[in-house]
């Protein structure tokens, strides 16, 4: 197994060699290599269980690997070892961001708090680690403003700006899935890993999620690790597509490949190839073409 | 907390019997790991079923003791002075009434609380503590209550050198008994249907309710099990330092709450050993090191397995998922 | 009147007489089976032993009243409110009449016909029947009202009258000496409670804020007193060299207690720190050259107004107090200038973390509260961050403690045990975990009253556990339980460009 190379233009940005994560007996990730670039999406996908989560869990450094080796080359500061950083140092120095498939907020703070908790290594910097801030110094206020401008940013963006001050947990689901992208977003990430965002929601707000997602893509110029069920926007937005079936990597390319890879296929329908397709999901197939 | 001298040991700390001393040592920590077991067995269930620290399961030991005393006294007024028998009664009696308090317990303060936040229930737990602690202190009074041996005598080793070990009938009994619980409670555990339920509950709450185990009932059940143990934890207690008053209740409960938590909190046979070795080390310090400092000892134990081995000896690990 | 009842909600389902008394039947039986052994049977103190006695007649008058009070909550849950409200007023008309009857002669017939020994577990029982009697009559005539938006509404209230409460209260604080009522016993009461108070909002900031439920505060309390009278003893500082000391001195015991100990789970890091309460206590108990053990220290020097002492005439022949400001000598005077020392002191704590919870450390602390993955996944430092707030709060319980030392002049271990850090952690939740201004109803409730009736005084660990659970189980988030955010869009929207 070689390691793909990006087939667009983009500076590579996230290289996974080798990972291998293991609980116990059960191997969740098995020799898994890719690369990621930057001012793409690149889609990972694969049936239930397949170890997608588990992946962004070691790129975040949740857990730590069995082995492997994940390098984020970042555009301004040189290369970072994830695995060998501390989990809260990942997002703070390595600019990796996350959103969870399990959405996690802070929920009795209002939506504004969210976003400006999420820029709490620059405000920390700005107010004297909280000394010039508890004398109310004009320095903190000056940050702290920026940081209201940022956060109303990208509320305007995930049209979340009506809601500023509710508290998060009061919000609608589809708001809750948006107001977790735009926090990840505040903490001015180089590359944003999203678990599942479109899951739960209904067609209109899956398609303002595409179109969200090819902004952050394009005028933020980012890269993007998407985890997706939804095929249509996974096939709609993504630049390159990574299966992973019981923990390995079973195929990657363009969707076009991955539409027409009978191993895709095969791990997304059984493992039964003889017994013919039902008929109702050859037509959806034929479709999709 | 009565001294470290237990009616059963010698409480001469002869030095030049090295070896005697060691076994004496060894007796009367078996004895009280036993009692801290006992105890922490209800911790133990208790959290594994729904993951929560029951705080007040100290206080329900020290219920258990004062039953037994009062059964013990009430007994002495009928003038039934045949020991067996009123050893028996005293039994049956404090683990009836203790495993009531363990029922209301769980029913009144926990089971409200059991999709609230996990430091709610905490907070619940430490403010059922002492409510119990002041209700028996105000009910019964504040003072210690002596009693006299029930049980006396022993067999005695080691003749020939001026240190003799005694293993007492009461140590003998205490032993017999837990380990006949012991015995009775895995049967009931592995071969019951209320102990299937109850492992099905510590796997998986939700899925257990989903296939029609009565959940309320077998979380209910827990609890007066672990009520019942630790009652017959106090009547070991009252027996071997023959004092009890109302606070006995905390010191115990830490102590055995740090034995299941050595042990892995959440697995039965991790409770009684890590009982027995809590008692092993509270008995061997005291000998060998400074008596004043045997509690910290068992805090400081507490911290060190928290920190270094949060799972303890047989417990299964805990990784977070997210 | 029940039948009007029934005709205006017209949805109201029979009652089921034999399922109401068959539930109330068991409560009371249940009741029965915990009161016998325990109530039924009191050991006694003889010369020579242990003697029995019983109490039957308690543990029928529990079973009753069990029995009745479980329909009557029926009755209350079925929506009928006029036999509730009738029972309970009767309960209490009977139980009141008997006790005013009874008063003086505790042996007297009537006193017999009372249901419990104490006045005060009669006079407990007839206040909940009012209470009972009360909310009935409440529900009735409010129909669509359910219990906790009740309790919700009132704390939002509650907080939104802060704005004129707080200033009103600080006003009532400031001139409280020196209203006519305010004599030696009042004010000694209202500095107990505004120290409790202060030590409430210093541990807001751990359990509150930063959601670690830390029960071994107390020993933080301790460090402070202790360094404080040990620095004054042996180097002859005075009080404000040492406040700042002892401060820092029980902040550094947070951090050192805390460093290994903060990654563990919420309830793992509660049993610890009680663990820590513990064995700071042992060892202050023990450590017999250092502390002078059991003894304690004593003549720990009082606080000085800037080196004027508040006695009557100083021992070196210098100023006093009285005499420098030409007052005639009062021993009032040194009383309340502890009430105002302990009220500055309490006031910093509040003012600090008003200001603090704004900025980015206070959220970050909220926010770890809230989901400590969430923090991870956006760069916080948890550690670090749970530290502050754990060294942050134990220093405000160093300087309680060091007021606590000055204002005794005599310290020991005693003062130090679990029971302390229980009732701080119960101020701090009853109050509603993270509020203000609950810290201080729930210390005047908790520390003011007993004080005041001193009859309540046995009762008050009885009282505080049960108000721990019955709040936890009614409201798990405490009673004036109410957040404001910490800062508002509104608040910033007078910059009105707009970004691409
Ligand atoms: N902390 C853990 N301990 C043990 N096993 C784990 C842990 N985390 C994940 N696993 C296992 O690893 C495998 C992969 O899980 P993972 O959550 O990564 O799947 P996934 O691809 O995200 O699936 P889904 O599409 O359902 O979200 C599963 O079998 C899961 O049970
Ligand atoms: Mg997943």
């Amino acid at each position: 197994m070689s390691v793909a190379a990006p087939d667009k233009l983009g500076d590579s940005l996230i290289t996974v060699e080798h990972l291998t994560m293991r609980f116990g007996g059960l191997v969740a990730i098995d020799d898994v290599s890719f690369q990621g670039a930057n001012r793409e999406i690149t889609a990972i996908i694969g049936p239930n269980g397949a170890g997608k989560t588990t992946l962004f869990n070691c790129l975040t450094g949740f857990y730590k690997p069995t082995v492997g080796r994940l390098t984020l080359h970042h555009p301004r500061k040189g290369d970072f070892l994830l695995e060998r950083m501390e989990g809260y140092q990942i997002p703070q120095r390595a600019g990796v961001a996350r959103t969870f498939q399990n959405i996690r907020l802070f929920p009795a703070m209002s939506v504004l708090e969210n976003l400006i908790v999420a820029q709490h290594n620059a405000l920390m910097r700005a107010s004297g680690y909280s000394v010039a801030g508890l004398l109310g110094l004009r320095g903190y206020r000056q940050a702290e403003r920026q940081a209201v401008e940022l956060a109303r940013f990208w509320m305007d963006r995930t049209g979340l700006t009506d809601r500023a001050d509710i508290d998060a947990g009061n919000l609608p689901y589809g708001d809750q899935r948006r107001l977790e992208i735009a926090r990840a977003m505040c903490t001015n990430p180089v590359l944003l890993c999203l678990d599942e965002p479109a899951a739960g929601l209904n067609p209109r707000e899956s398609s303002d999620l595409n179109a969200l997602l090819r902004y952050i893509r394009d005028e933020h110029s980012i890269g993007i690790l998407l985890i997706e069920h939804d095929m249509s926007v996974v096939m709609e937005i993504s630049d390159h597509i990574i299966v992973l079936d019981y923990g390995r990597r079973i195929a990657a390319g363009t969707p076009e490949e991955i539409r027409n890879n009978p191993d895709v296929i095969r791990a997304y329908l059984g493992e039964n190839e003889d017994e013919p397709l039902p008929p109702e999901v050859v037509r959806d197939m034929e479709e999709e073409r | 907390m009565p001294a470290n001298v237990t009616r059963g040991g010698s409480p001469v700390n002869c030095k030049g019997f090295v070896m005697e001393y060691f076994l004496q040592q060894l007796i009367n920590g078996l004895t009280l790991g036993m009692i801290y077991g006992l105890i922490a067995i209800g911790y133990t269930m208790v959290y594994g079923i729904i993951g929560m620290i029951n705080f007040a399961h100290g206080e329900i030991f020290m219920i258990g003791a004062f039953v037994s005393l009062i059964t013990f006294l009430l007994l002495g007024a009928l003038g039934i002075t045949w020991i067996p028998l009123a050893v028996l009664v005293v039994l049956i009696a404090t683990m009836l009434f203790t495993s009531v308090y363990g029922w209301t317990l769980e029913r009144v303060a926990y089971r409200p609380l059991r999709d609230s936040p996990r430091l709610a229930a905490l907070i619940t737990a430490i403010g059922m503590s002492i409510f119990l602690q002041n209700y028996v202190q105000l009910l019964q009074g504040a003072r210690i209550k002596p009693l006299p041996p029930v049980i006396s005598g022993g067999f005695r080793f080691m003749k020939e050198s001026d240190f003799v070990v005694t293993l007492s009938y009461l140590q003998v009994f205490i032993i017999l008994l837990t380990i006949t619980l012991m015995l009775v409670f895995t049967y009931v555990i592995n071969r019951t249907s209320f102990g299937r339920a109850q492992r099905a509950c510590q796997q998986d709450l939700g899925m257990a309710a989903l296939i029609g185990i009565n959940v309320d009932r077998t979380i209910s059940l827990t609890f007066v099990t672990g009520a019942s143990l630790a009652s017959v934890a106090g009547l070991m207690f009252l027996m071997n330092y023959g004092v009890i008053d109302f606070y006995i209740g905390f010191l115990a409960g830490i102590k055995a709450f740090t034995a299941a938590v050595l042990g892995g909190i959440g697995s039965l046979p991790g409770a009684m050993l890590g009982g027995l070795l809590i008692g092993l080390i509270e008995a061997f310090w005291s000998a060998y090191f400074t008596v004043e400092y045997k509690d910290v000892a068992a805090f400081a134990i507490l911290v060190l397995v928290l920190i270094f081995r949060p799972t303890g000896l047989l417990g299964k690990p805990d990784i977070e998922k997210v | 009147m029940t039948e009007r009842s029934a005709t205006t909600s017209p949805v109201l389902p029979p009652l089921d007489a034999v399922g109401i008394v068959r539930e109330a039947g068991l409560t009371a039986f249940v009741v029965f089976a915990l009161t016998f052994s325990l109530v039924g049977f009191k050991v006694e103190d003889v010369p020579g032993g242990l003697d029995i006695v019983t109490r039957f007649d308690q543990v029928l008058a529990a079973t009753v009243l069990a029995f009745t009070g479980r329909v009557v909550l029926i009755l209350l849950h079925k929506r009928r409110h006029l036999p509730v409200i009738l029972v309970g007023l009767a309960i209490a008309a009977v139980i009141l009449g008997l006790v005013v009857a009874a008063r003086g002669a505790p042996e007297s017939a009537t006193a017999a016909w009372l249901p419990f020994e104490s006045v005060v577990v009669n006079v407990l029982v007839a206040v909940a029947a009012l209470v009972l009697a009360g909310r009935a009559a409440w529900s009735a005539w409010r129909r669509d009202v359910g219990v906790s938006d009740e309790a919700v509404e009132l704390a939002a209230r509650v907080h939104k009258a802060a704005i004129f409460l707080g200033p009103l209260m600080l006003g009532f604080a400031v001139v409280l000496p020196f209203l006519p009522f305010a004599d030696r016993r009042l004010l000694d009461i209202a500095i107990l409670v505004v120290t409790y108070v202060m030590l409430g909002w210093g541990l807001n900031i751990v359990v509150g804020l930063a959601g670690l439920l830390d029960l071994g505060y107390v020993a933080f309390y301790a460090v402070g007193a202790y360094s404080y009278a040990l620095l004054a003893i042996n180097f002859d500082l005075g009080f404000w060299v040492c406040l700042p000391f002892a401060g820092i001195m029980a902040a550094f015991a947070g951090i050192l207690l805390g460093f290994p100990v903060l990654r563990l789970r919420g309830d793992y890091l509660a049993i610890v720190t009680l663990g820590f309460g513990e064995m700071i206590r042992v060892i202050l108990l023990n450590w017999y050259e250092f502390t002078k053990g059991p003894d304690g220290i004593s003549g720990i020097p009082r606080p000085t107004l800037f080196g004027l002492p508040f006695t009557r005439t100083d021992p070196d022949g210098g100023e006093t107090f009285h005499s420098f400001f030409g007052l005639t000598y009062s021993p009032l005077d040194r009383i309340i200038f502890l009430y105002y020392l302990i009220l500055i002191l309490a006031l910093v704590t509040n003012f600090f973390t008003m200001r603090i919870r704004r900025l980015p450390i206070g959220r970050a602390w909220e926010a770890l509260r809230e989901d400590e993955v969430a923090c991870r996944s956006i760069g916080i430092n948890p550690r670090n961050t749970k530290l502050t707030a754990f060294s942050i709060g134990a220093m405000f319980g160093g300087f309680g403690g060091s007021f606590f030392a000055t204002r005794q002049g005599f310290i020991s271990p005693e003062s130090f045990t679990f029971i302390e850090s229980a009732i701080i952690l119960a101020i701090v939740v009853l109050g509603g975990m993270g509020s203000q201004i609950g810290v201080v109803f729930a210390a005047i409730l908790l520390i003011g009253l007993p004080e005041f009736f001193r009859e309540l005084q046995q009762y008050r660990m009885l009282a505080f556990g049960a108000a721990m659970v019955a709040i936890m189980v009614w409201r798990p988030r405490g009673l004036l339980a109410f957040r404001d955010p910490t800062i508002r869009l509104s608040d910033h929207d007078t910059a009105p460009e707009k970004q691409t």
